[in-house]
């Protein structure tokens, strides 16, 4: 009869489109399980071992410059400890607002081996302004002058304030672009470079 | 790559722009075509605006539960401006959670609700690869090809671009005026898209700088892609054998 044939021919046509799509997708499962196995990282591939870039993982730049009282200061001494990175200029408004949080954790974590350089971008900024600035705020931690502006270049540098967190490793951890950072996000990254240093 | 669009003193960040356009596009679209699934394009901005409202609240206040030393010092930073003071996945799930208490309010089914949102994910998906070529994440791993780029001081695949043109070839397939698409049961269309994505993913993450590995140097987010795959697979499967006509 012919709709016994039809239900017949349609009960056929679906068992055929589930053993098609059954086997579709068996297929592109194993070939993933392949690809996975294929494609196994090798140490060349993700490490950034000894590579230098301002980006986190990577090895913060390197750097010699002149603090207030012309002491230079280079950042690959520092290995060891935890250093905060911030680059700065005293016309740049969250670079202001954000300096006394930078004080206030300076303060907070001198004693456990942090390290915070406020490297000013004298190159676009006047260095007396500067250091009134610093002066009037009563900023503790050492003030850079990237007079060249060679710091600025080795980093990047897009937006101001920008700051970097470096281990003791000399690796960057974090960069925040923009400001004013909060005291507490500063305390939070800080906290976390100073439990890798002394786990 | 362009983290940061300075205007006059206003320095704009790049990547979050993009994602924050992406969020406003793929509404928009999943808006326009939310009658396919018999709803309304306000319910679709409802559900989303109320998604992001309590995932934000939630990732600061989950921040602040993580780390409450931080803002012992200066309760007022709770209200700070800083996107590094949310906690992402605290985030992500209770917005989740809260959006899906809405539709469930409006007893809407979330198979309805997930295809109606598809092409917001699809065109989010788009603007999250072009954040990674602005600021740089997401890199390739090294390699001499015709079409590497220089990045992070070294020749690398442009993973960013891939990803670019693969969320672009879904969103086309998935364009949600297609007419093949008009067939599909409730569900499918949702998790057509979750399929690709994974596929997509599971491809491209063998070309990326900075997977996250396990034992044996297998890619993390491989085999996460992979599990995804495979629990969509299966689910597309009995959606299509157990249902009736769509």
């Amino acid at each position: 009869m012919p709709c016994y044939i039809d239900d017949h021919q349609s009960l056929e046509a679906t068992l055929r489109y589930n053993i098609h799509s059954n086997i579709t997708a068996i297929f592109i499962l194993i070939a993933g399980v392949g690809w996975i196995w294929l494609s196994k990282a090798f140490p060349d591939d993700l490490s950034v071992d000894g590579k230098i870039a301002p980006r986190a993982g990577f090895l913060a730049p390197d750097f010699s410059l002149l603090d207030r009282d012309s002491n230079q200061i280079t950042l690959s001494e520092l290995r060891g400890r935890p250093v905060i990175i911030n680059l700065w200029a005293s016309w740049c408004i969250p670079c202001r607002e954000e300096m006394p949080a930078l004080e206030q954790v300076h303060q907070a974590y001198k004693d456990q081996g942090l390290i915070v350089l406020a490297v000013n971008a004298t190159n676009q900024d006047n260095q007396q302004a500067a250091i009134r600035f610093s002066n009037n705020l009563g900023l503790t931690f050492p003030i850079l002058f990237d007079t060249q502006g060679s710091v600025s270049q080795a980093y990047r540098l897009q937006s101001l304030p920008t700051t970097y967190f470096v281990d003791q490793n000399g690796i960057i951890q974090e960069v925040v672009v923009g400001g004013p950072m909060a005291e507490a996000l500063l305390r939070v990254r800080v906290e976390a470079l100073l439990e890798d240093a002394h786990p | 790559m362009m983290p940061v669009l300075q205007i006059g003193p206003i320095a704009l960040p790049m990547p979050a722009l993009i994602v924050i356009l992406g969020i406003w596009l793929g509404l928009a679209l999943a808006e326009r075509f939310a009658a396919r699934n018999r709803l309304t394009g306000d319910y679709i901005f409802n559900l989303a605006l109320t998604g992001l409202v309590a995932g934000l609240v939630a990732a600061r206040l989950g921040y602040v539960l993580r780390y409450p030393y931080a803002f012992s010092e200066n309760y007022l930073d709770v209200f700070s401006r800083n996107l590094g003071l949310f906690d992402t996945q605290t985030g992500f799930v209770v917005g989740l959670i809260v959006s899906a208490i809405y539709a469930q309010r409006k007893q809407i089914s979330l198979k309805a609700t997930l295809d109606a949102l598809t092409p917001a994910f699809a065109v989010f998906s788009i603007a999250l690869s072009l954040s990674h070529i602005a600021s740089g994440d997401a890199y390739g791993s090294p390699a001499t090809l015709p079409w590497s780029i220089q990045l992070w001081g070294a020749q690398r695949h442009p993973s960013q671009i891939y990803e670019t043109l693969a969320g672009i070839a879904i969103l086309g397939y998935l364009w949600p005026s297609h007419k093949h698409l008009a067939t599909l049961k409730p569900g499918e269309y949702f998790l057509k898209f979750v399929i690709m994505n994974s596929a997509a993913r599971l491809f491209l993450e063998a070309f990326r700088g900075d997977s996250a590995v396990t034992l044996g140097g297998y890619r993390a987010a491989q085999i996460i892609s992979w599990l995804i795959l495979a629990v969509c697979l299966y689910a597309i499967k009995r959606l299509r054998t157990t249902q009736g006509p769509p």
